[in-house]
């Protein structure tokens, strides 16, 4: 089945007839998360890097942020039987605007925010397609782990 | 004839605006307009009837205590929301249909207009700005012109992305180079066609160039400009055009707008925007 995971949200699922997918992945940072003993997938798609922003937003929705989100990710990983050192996580996303001097960096500090929360929790990016301008889609199929991003009508495995 | 006025000369035979929107746009021009004018055009069209109701109810909308007819509705929120709600309303449909040319899935481009409309009601509220009532419009259709473009002109955008990543300049400028037009200018036309308020024509027609809007009063054309980039930001970018777009420095200048807001707009926006594309749903 697939499970579309929408701006500020996750999914996660044991089920090996399951595909996770979040689309319009700009200056958001995705994050596939993925323990292929324990045969658990998690994808997340967080709008902004820092819950400081708003306090109360972060508490009503964790995952609207990648201070917040990425760990809420990995303890639902947890949760299902899922082991920190067996976890790959796969990243996409964080695009920035043209010419826009600093005031647009969203994605970069997305970025930035996600590989500190991913160092302090011992995991480390197996592969990734961030930056530029373009929009992506993120795909993780949880029978294999296998990770795949769409972009302006091509498609390849991360 | 240039392939440019080519293009423009086709808006007029494209989709028209629905009748009720285009009531509701003489009732809002005429001073005289009354609440019996406002409840009968709406309750002429069992659509928006249901759509504002259901808006009227939302949180962005709404005042937080149920509304359960068009009267309560006009008299409750006042002219200037019931008017958001009917474009939202007339719009919808529209926005709502895929645009192969530009590779947006359903709902894509009216996920993209809700959110800029949000976001230049936000925006204001968050700088304590005061704002003309036209600004939601604007940021409401602000990329109509891709549906002509895309939908109706059966224009096929792959080779305008290929050129603007390839030479690394933003979307409006390789669409300009390939079609000796943009989607700015498209839309502005169709909405002049429409009879829609100058000041909605040219914050649509500038807002990828503010800085060229030729008036000393950008605010519209400024907000629209920053409130789509927050749209970006919100997930809304389409897979083809993605975020290759320019910022104009000095309309972020103008409005004295600092990171933090944009983050804050962004977030605001998210929490409204899923609520109100659902009614559409």
């Amino acid at each position: 089945m697939q499970l579309t995971v929408g701006i500020s949200e996750m999914k996660v699922s044991k089920n090996p007839g399951d595909t996770l997918v979040t689309y319009s992945l700009g200056s958001c940072i995705g994050v596939a998360l993925f323990d292929p003993d324990a045969g658990v997938g998690g994808l997340i798609h967080c709008m902004l890097p820092l819950s400081r922003l708003d306090p109360t937003k972060a508490q009503q929705n964790p995952q609207m942020f990648t201070d917040t989100g990425v760990p809420a990710l990995i303890q639902s990983l947890l949760d299902k039987g899922g082991t920190r050192k067996r976890m790959i996580a796969k990243v996409a996303g964080a695009a920035s605007p043209l010419n826009d001097n600093g005031m647009f960096k969203i994605g970069e500090r997305n970025y930035t925010v996600l590989r500190k929360v991913l160092w302090k929790n011992e995991i480390l990016i197996a592969a990734e397609d961030v930056g530029g301008t373009i929009a992506r889609t993120m795909t993780l199929c949880i029978s294999n782990g296998k990770t795949t991003i769409r972009s302006g009508g091509t498609e390849r495995e991360l | 004839m240039s392939q440019r006025e080519e293009i423009l000369a086709r808006v007029s035979s494209i989709t028209s605006l629905p009748t009720s929107a285009t009531q509701m746009l003489a009732l809002a021009n005429n001073p005289e307009t009354q609440i019996e004018d406002v409840q009968r055009t709406v309750e002429y069209d069992p659509g928006l009837v249901t759509n504002l109701l259901r808006l009227a109810n939302s949180a962005h909308f709404g005042t937080g205590s149920a509304i359960n007819s068009v009267r309560e509705a006009v008299v409750r929120l006042g002219f200037k929301r019931v008017f958001q709600i009917a474009m939202t309303s007339a719009v919808a449909p529209i926005a709502q249909k895929e645009i192969r040319g530009y590779d947006l899935p359903r709902n894509g481009l009216l996920r993209h207009s809700a959110a800029t409309a949000l976001a230049v009601e936000y925006l204001p509220k968050r700088l304590s700005m005061r704002v003309p009532d036209a600004t939601y419009t604007a940021g409401l259709l602000h990329d109509l012109g891709k549906i002509v473009l895309g939908t109706y002109l059966e224009v096929n955008s792959a080779p305008i992305v290929l050129k603007a990543y390839r030479e690394s300049i933003s979307f409006e400028m390789a669409e300009q180079q390939v079609l000796g037009t943009d989607h700015a200018e498209v839309g502005a036309a169709l909405l002049e066609y429409w009879k829609l308020p100058q000041i909605v024509v040219d914050a649509v027609r500038w807002h990828h160039a503010p800085n060229r809007f030729p008036h000393e009063d950008k605010t519209v054309v400024d907000l629209v400009h920053v409130g789509e980039h927050v749209a970006r930001i919100c997930g809304t970018s389409s897979s083809t055009d993605g975020m290759n777009y320019s910022v104009c420095i000095e309309s972020l200048d103008r409005l004295k707008v600092v990171p933090d807001v944009l983050e804050i707009v962004a977030s605001d926006v998210l929490s409204s925007l899923e609520e109100i594309c659902a009614i559409f749903n």
